[in-house]
C-alpha cells in the first residue's frame, strides 16, 4: 500500500462526510456517497482491509444502485463481511468508522435496502435514479410524441398521432433501454408518465434474500 | 541482543531476546505467522493485516510485525477472529490477482498461493478486478508484471532502503500501482538491476526476465556459495536444475538480517560458466597456435618444465581464488617447485600485510562508519554491496563520516565529509580525540604531533569519541592511518577490490621473492613494460593482464576464461570457476565463509588445487588437499595493528572501476551483462 499520504488540500473529515451522506433518504445512496467520498480523499491506502475492502464495497454498492447489475442477497452478505472486517482489521479509526457506517445502514435500513435487491428492483425513495422505472398511463397518453423527442436513449416506442388517422396505440417505455433519467416526465403535457411501482402485496411474496441470513 | 524473555505462542514456550518482534519470535518456535508485507530486519508497517494476532489481556488483535516480545506474554496466532481477517484479506487480493498458478513461476514459493491454500480459496468471492497494465520486459534482467502485484510494498521499501530508489507507489487503494519515475521502463529509470526487488516479491510481479519455463521452484537443488566477482564477497544461493544454474538469489539460510544484497553481476553473471570464452580443455601452443591436448600430456610436460625451472619459476594469482586453492598453490610453489617467487594481484593495489592486519568486524554492530579513501557505488559498480550495506546501516541506525580526497557518492549521506588529504585528516582527528575525553596512547600521539587540525576534524573527532563501536573501512593505501584510529576505539577494515584478498594473503600468497610487478613486468597499474625476472610464469585465475611479459620463456595460464593473457600463453590449463568448486573464502569483514560446489566443472576443467596436486604427483611429491582445520587456522591469523608511519602507499594507478572491469571482463562479455555494456549502463 502507498506509504505516503498525499495531503494537498485537507481531506474531509469522516463526520462531515457522514453528515452529507445522511442528507440523502435512501440508505443505498447514503452508503454509496459515503464510500465514494471516503475513497476520494480521506482513505490513506495504508492497509489492506480498508483500502481493498472499501474498493470492493464501492463496486457492490454501485451495483445495488444500478439497474444493469445483477444483485442478490449475497451482495448484502459480502457488504456485511467487508464492514465487519474493516471494523476489526483496519489500521486506523477511519477504516473502522467506514466499516461501522456500512454495518449500521445494513442493520437499520434493512427493508429499504432489500427493495433494491428483490427481483423487481426499485428504490423506495426514488433516489437511485437507475432503479426508478416509469410507465405511460395509456388512458392519458395523447400520442403527441414530445416524450419520444426528448428521450436521449431512444427508449420510447410509439407512433406520433396524425389528426386525420385513427387506430393509434398509446406510447410505451422500453424498460431495458430506459435509464430513469426522467426527461420524458418533464416534457409530457398530459402528465401521463408516472412511476411504475410494485404493489406491496407482490413485494411480500418475494423471498427476503440475504438480510435474514 | 537484549536479555532473553519468556513467552508462550500457541501453547509453545519460546525464549526470545528483548526487542524481537512476534513474527521472528514465533519463527523460533516453529510457528509461522502469515504476513505479506513484512521484511525481516526492517520495521513492520502493518499494511497487510495478515499478521494480526491475539494477545491475552488485550482487547483488540495486534500486528505481530510491529509488536515486541514481552515477558510472560501469551499469544494466539490462529483464533477464529484473526483467521477471518486473514481469509478476508486473501479473498480480496485474489479478486485482483491472475489465478494462473498452473503456469506461474512462483508456484510453490508464492505466499499468496500458500495462504489461499490454507484457507481453501479457489477463487475470490468478490468481484473480479482486472487491470491492464503493460509488462515491463525491456531489459534482460528483471521483468515487471504489475498484473500480479498485490501492493505489499516490499520492493518499494527495499529499493528505497538500499538507496537505489527507483520504485514507488502511484495512487491509493485498489488502483495503486508500483511505478518508476514517470512510469518509465526499468532500463530508463536509473535501475541498476541488482534484483533485490525480485528477491522480496512474494508473488510473481517481479521476477528474473528469463525465469519462465526454467523449472518449478521445487525442482531446484539449492546450494550456498559466495560471489567472488568483487571485494564484497556476498552470500548467494544458487538454484540448480540439470547441472545448469537456473538462478542466483541473495543471501543464504543463515539467520542474519544484514547483507541480503547482490548486484547484477553476482545475480546474472553466472552464464559465463557456459560462455563463449570458457576454456574447456588444456591447450598447448604449437606452431604459433593454441591446440587442444589431453590433460595428462599437458601436466606431464608442465611437470618437467617446472622441475627444470626451479627458482626461475614464478607464480602469480588473482586474489579471487578460494582459500584451498591459495594454500595448495603456496605449498606447491614452496615445497614442490621450491621457488620463493609467488604473489597475488592483491599486491597490485595494496601491501598484502595490510589485509592481514585488517580486523574482524560486524556491520550490524557498528554505530559509526568511517569510509576512508573509498568510493563504493551501485551505479559505477564499484563494491556495490558495500554501498548498500552502508546505506542500510544508516537507515536503521548509525552515522557516517567520509574521508576522501575525491568526490564520493556516499558523502551526501554522511554527517560529515572531510575532503582533502586522507592521512592528514585522520592524523588531525587522532590529535583532536583527547579533547573529547578519550585517552589516547602516548606512542600514537607522538606520530600526530606535527599534524594540524581544523574545525571539521575536530567535529569528526567529537563524533568518533561519542560512538561506542566505530567501524573504519579504508582503502588499503591508507590502512596504517585507519588502523591507528581504530587503535583508539573500534575496528579497521582494509577494503579489497577482489573477493578473497584477505583469504589468499592469510594463506601465504603474498610477496616473498619476486613481486607480481617484477614477474609480470608491470610498470604501474596494469601497464606492462620492461623485462620479467622469471623464466617460467605461471598465472592462476583470470589475471587481468594482456601481455606475455618480455623475458618469460614459457607462460602457463590456468584459468576458466580465455583472457588476454591466456591468448598469449604457451600452455593453457582449464580451471573450475568459483561456482564449480567447494571451499572457503574470507570476506572483507574477516568472516570465513564456506562455499558449496553448485555444478560440475565444465569440460576437462578442474579446481586449481586438483591441478596442483596432480602436478606435484607428476613431480614425485605428494601434496595433500589442505584440510579445513588448517584453512580455519590460517584464516584466523591476525597481525597486530601497526602504528608505524602513517604514509600513503602509492603505486597503483588504476581506478577501481577500470580494475574491476578488467578483472570481470570475461563475466561481463559472456553473459547477459553484455547488454549493460552495450546499453552504456556499465
Amino acid at each position: 500500500m502507498s506509504t505516503e499520504n498525499y495531503v494537498e488540500e485537507k481531506p474531509k473529515k469522516l463526520k462531515e462526510i457522514r453528515k452529507e451522506a445522511e442528507e440523502r433518504a435512501c440508505p443505498v445512496q447514503q452508503m454509496e456517497y459515503f464510500i465514494d467520498e471516503f475513497l476520494a480523499k480521506p482513505m490513506c491506502g495504508k492497509c489492506y482491509p480498508c483500502a481493498l475492502g472499501a474498493g470492493e464495497a464501492q463496486i457492490r454498492v454501485a451495483s445495488l444502485a444500478s439497474r444493469g447489475a445483477e444483485v442478490d442477497g449475497r451482495d448484502l452478505d459480502l457488504l456485511r463481511r467487508i464492514g465487519d472486517n474493516m471494523v476489526r482489521g483496519s489500521l486506523c479509526k477511519r477504516g473502522k468508522d467506514t466499516g461501522n457506517f456500512i454495518l449500521e445502514l445494513l442493520e437499520n435500513s434493512r427493508d429499504e435496502i432489500m427493495e433494491h435487491v428483490h427481483a423487481d428492483r426499485s428504490c423506495p425513495t426514488r433516489e437511485c435514479k437507475s432503479l426508478v422505472r416509469y410507465e405511460i398511463v395509456p388512458e392519458l397518453c395523447t400520442m403527441c410524441g414530445e416524450c419520444k423527442k426528448a428521450c436521449s436513449y431512444n427508449s420510447i416506442m410509439g407512433e406520433t398521432r396524425k389528426p386525420y388517422f385513427t387506430g393509434y396505440q398509446p406510447f410505451e417505455i422500453r424498460l431495458k433501454r430506459c435509464t430513469g433519467c426522467g426527461e420524458c416526465v418533464d416534457v409530457c403535457p398530459e402528465g401521463a408518465i408516472v412511476f411504475k411501482s410494485r404493489s406491496r402485496k407482490e413485494a411480500n411474496s418475494q423471498d427476503t434474500g440475504g438480510l435474514n441470513g | 541482543m537484549g536479555k532473553l524473555l519468556k513467552l508462550r505462542i500457541d501453547g509453545q514456550d519460546v525464549q526470545a531476546p528483548a526487542g524481537t518482534n512476534l513474527i521472528d519470535a514465533a519463527e523460533m518456535a516453529g510457528v509461522h505467522i502469515p504476513n505479506l508485507c513484512y521484511l525481516k530486519g526492517m520495521k513492520g508497517i502493518g499494511a497487510c493485516r495478515m499478521c494480526l494476532v491475539e494477545v491475552e489481556g488485550l482487547k483488540a488483535p495486534v500486528i505481530a510485525c510491529n509488536t515486541r516480545v514481552k515477558q510472560d506474554m501469551v499469544v494466539h496466532t490462529r483464533t477464529e477472529r484473526v483467521q477471518e481477517i486473514r481469509r478476508f484479506v486473501i479473498d480480496l487480493i485474489l479478486s485482483m490477482h491472475p489465478l494462473d498458478c498452473v503456469t506461474c513461476t512462483k508456484s510453490g514459493v508464492c505466499n499468496l498461493q500458500e495462504y489461499a491454500y490454507e484457507f481453501g480459496l479457489r477463487e475470490s468471492s468478490f468481484s473480479r478486478k482486472k487491470f491492464t497494465y503493460p509488462v515491463d520486459d525491456g531489459n534482460p534482467f528483471v521483468k515487471r508484471d504489475p498484473a500480479y502485484c498485490i501492493l505489499c510494498g516490499r520492493c518499494v521499501r527495499v529499493c528505497k532502503e538500499q538507496g537505489t530508489n527507483v520504485l514507488d507507489f502511484m495512487g491509493r487503494g485498489i488502483e495503486s500501482k508500483v511505478i518508476t519515475a514517470n512510469d518509465m521502463p526499468l532500463h530508463e529509470s536509473g535501475c541498476t538491476f541488482c534484483g533485490s526487488c525480485v528477491d522480496v516479491c512474494p508473488v510473481s510481479a517481479l521476477r528474473e526476465a528469463d525465469r519462465e519455463q526454467k523449472g518449478r521452484e521445487w525442482e531446484f537443488s539449492r546450494y550456498e556459495s559466495v560471489c567472488m566477482l568483487c571485494g564484497c564477497g556476498c552470500d548467494i544461493t544458487v538454484s540448480i536444475k540439470g547441472d545448469m544454474i537456473q538462478k542466483i538469489n541473495a543471501g543464504n539460510r543463515a539467520p542474519s538480517t544484514e547483507q541480503k544484497f547482490i548486484c547484477a553481476y553476482g545475480r546474472f553473471g553466472y552464464e559465463h560458466v557456459d560462455g563463449g570464452k570458457r576454456i574447456l580443455a588444456p591447450m598447448v601452443r604449437k606452431g604459433g597456435r593454441l591446440q587442444e591436448v589431453s590433460m595428462k600430456d599437458a601436466l606431464e610436460d608442465l611437470a618437467g618444465r617446472l622441475k627444470k625451472a626451479g627458482k626461475n619459476a614464478g607464480f602469480i594469482s588473482t586474489a579471487s581464488i578460494l582459500n584451498e586453492d591459495a594454500l595448495s598453490l603456496q605449498r606447491f610453489a614452496e615445497e614442490v617447485v621450491k621457488t620463493p617467487n609467488i604473489d597475488s594481484t592483491a599486491s597490485l593495489y595494496a601491501r598484502p600485510e595490510e589485509f592481514q592486519k585488517s580486523q574482524k568486524a560486524k556491520m550490524d554492530k557498528a554505530d559509526l562508519i568511517v569510509l576512508v579513501g573509498i568510493n563504493p557505488s551501485q551505479w559505477t559498480r564499484v563494491l556495490p554491496a558495500l554501498d548498500v550495506a552502508v546505506r542500510r546501516r544508516l537507515s536503521r541506525k548509525g552515522r557516517l563520516i567520509t574521508i576522501n580526497s575525491q568526490e564520493t557518492g556516499l558523502a551526501d549521506l554522511a554527517e560529515l565529509n572531510l575532503s582533502g588529504d586522507e592521512i592528514q585528516a585522520i592524523q588531525g582527528i587522532i590529535k583532536s580525540v583527547p579533547d573529547h575525553g578519550i585517552k589516547v596512547d602516548q606512542s600514537l600521539m607522538k606520530h600526530v604531533q606535527e599534524a594540524s587540525t581544523d574545525k571539521n576534524m575536530q567535529q569528526a573527532a567529537e563524533i568518533f569519541a561519542g560512538s561506542s563501536s566505530p567501524l573504519i573501512i579504508s582503502d588499503p593505501a591508507f590502512f596504517d592511518a585507519a588502523s591507528s584510529l581504530a587503535g583508539i576505539k573500534g575496528h579497521a577494515i582494509a577494503m579489497p577490490l577482489e573477493s578473497n584478498a584477505h583469504g589468499v594473503v592469510r594463506m601465504g600468497l603474498k610477496t616473498r621473492g619476486a613481486s607480481i610487478q617484477d614477474m609480470a613486468a608491470i610498470e604501474h597499474g596494469l601497464v606492462q613494460r620492461g623485462k620479467s625476472t622469471v623464466k617460467l610464469l605461471y598465472a592462476v585465475g583470470d589475471v587481468p593482464l594482456s601481455k606475455k611479459p618480455d623475458g618469460v620463456d614459457f607462460l602457463v595460464v590456468q584459468s576458466s576464461s580465455l583472457t588476454g593473457l591466456a591468448g598469449e600463453a604457451d600452455m593453457v590449463l582449464p580451471a573450475a570457476t568459483y561456482l564449480e568448486s567447494s571451499g572457503s573464502m574470507v570476506d572483507y569483514l574477516g568472516e570465513l565463509k564456506t562455499m558449496e560446489q553448485t555444478i560440475e566443472p565444465r569440460g576437462a576443467s578442474k579446481t586449481h588445487r586438483d591441478i596442483f596436486i596432480q602436478l606435484a604427483k607428476n613431480m614425485g611429491v605428494t601434496l595433500k588437499k589442505p584440510p579445513f582445520s588448517e584453512i580455519k587456522k590460517a584464516a584466523g591469523s591476525q597481525a597486530g595493528p601497526s602504528m608505524a608511519d602513517m604514509s600513503r602507499k602509492e603505486g597503483f594507478q588504476e581506478t577501481p572501476e577500470s580494475y574491476l572491469q578488467a578483472l570481470n571482463a570475461p563475466v561481463l562479455e559472456t553473459s547477459r551483462l553484455l547488454w549493460l555494456k552495450e546499453s552504456g549502463l556499465v
